[in-house]
């Protein structure tokens, strides 16, 4: 324990008294008033004293905890929070990526129909090209086919009528020889005449019917074609 | 009255509380405040290399103690078992899992302090308490 003399307390009271200022902490606690009742009355306001700031100093101090423990929690929420945008962000980023890789896919695929439809159109426009040179191709082989059918018919009815001509002229002519050996040789005309006669009717009727028939067919070939 | 107490905890603004309860409550005159385990170590290595006077008489230690390479058991076992035998130690904590208080007892921790806001009570029940815990009389206690 610590002893002081008479004037230091005397010193130590006034200084409280008149400015207050006392002792502090725990070396109060060590003094020995040593029977001096003014003295030891001093101790215990110090003691006091130093108890009444030491309670506002731990009520602050605790305050100040609990405002830590709240920055803290508070900073722990922000660091949670903060995770949690960067995991979003990430993911955006992510879905960002994923999607720009669709769109590419999508562009190559869109550029890849326009060039598909580009070819196609081509090659339609070459087959609209291919089907009307079949359409003028069968057009021109049904216009040969035509004419070489009525080029035979043609030949046929010449041939027919070259025929018909031949056998009339020749009949005919024979007819006509042996009526005109008959007169000139004297005999009997009478049969032959007659049979000349009827026969030379019988060939120009057939004549002309052999050529109405072939005027007929021709009228009708042509009408057809219309 | 205990002559001198350690505190070893992380947390400085703890330091002030303690020491204001402390001084509050007439459980010590002198307190000395450490947040660093390997701190404390090396102190009481000096202590005990020096024989000094100096040594503390109670030591309390928080469990966790952040920025050190070992908690606080680990400091208990060290000073129990190679530095400052015979000083009075315990952990002061706001954990209260029975393992970790197993354990320390383990290391040879006298008690166990629940840390909240209304640490007086405790530190009061405490120093009724001390001198069976410096007679090494009284078992291992947990305040809650």
């Amino acid at each position: 324990m610590i002893k002081v003399d008479k004037k230091t307390k005397e010193q130590l009271i006034n200084l409280l008294e008149s400015k207050n200022i006392a002792l502090e902490g725990n070396i109060v606690k060590l003094f020995d008033p040593d029977g001096d009742p003014d003295f030891e009355k001093y101790l215990k306001a110090c003691s006091e004293k130093d108890k009444e700031s030491r309670k506002k100093r731990l009520e602050i101090t605790r305050q100040v905890q609990q405002q830590n423990k709240e920055l803290k929690e508070l900073n722990g929420e922000n660091e949670r929070i903060m995770n949690e945008l960067k995991t979003t962000l990430d993911d955006v980023e992510q879905s960002k990526l994923t999607y720009e890789v669709q769109n590419r896919e999508l562009n190559e695929w869109k550029l890849d129909n326009i060039r598909l439809t580009e070819e196609l159109k081509v090659e339609m426009v070459k087959s609209e090209q291919a089907r009307l040179e079949a359409e003028q191709a069968k057009t021109t082989a049904l216009n040969d086919l035509d004419l070489l059918q009525k080029k035979t018919q043609t030949e046929l009815i010449g041939t027919i009528v070259k025929v018909a001509l031949l056998v009339i002229l020749s009949v005919g002519l024979i007819t006509t020889g042996l009526y005109v050996t008959a007169m000139f040789t004297g005999k009997d005309t009478q049969i032959i005449g007659s049979t000349w006669s009827n026969m030379f009717g019988i060939l120009l009727t057939n004549a002309f019917s052999i050529i109405g028939t072939i005027m007929g067919v021709k009228y009708a070939s042509e009408k057809k074609e219309e | 009255m205990i002559e001198s107490i350690l505190l070893v905890d992380d947390e400085d603004l703890f330091h002030l509380v303690f020491e204001d309860a402390c001084s509050l409550l007439d459980i010590s005159l002198s307190l000395k405040s450490m947040n660093s385990a390997d701190e404390a170590e090396k102190l009481f290595k000096k202590w005990f290399n020096e024989n000094s006077p100096e040594k503390s008489e109670c030591v309390f230690v928080d469990l966790n103690i952040i920025g050190s390479s070992f908690d606080g058991i680990e400091l208990i076992r060290k000073i129990n078992f190679e530095y400052g035998n015979h000083v009075v130690i315990g952990i002061i904590s706001s954990s209260d899992e029975p393992t970790e208080q197993t354990k320390a007892l383990q290391a040879g921790a006298q008690f166990w302090i629940i840390k909240s806001d209304n640490i007086e009570p405790r530190l009061e029940e405490f120093k009724k308490d001390y001198e069976g815990y410096k007679k090494r009389t009284a078992p291992f206690k947990v305040y809650r």
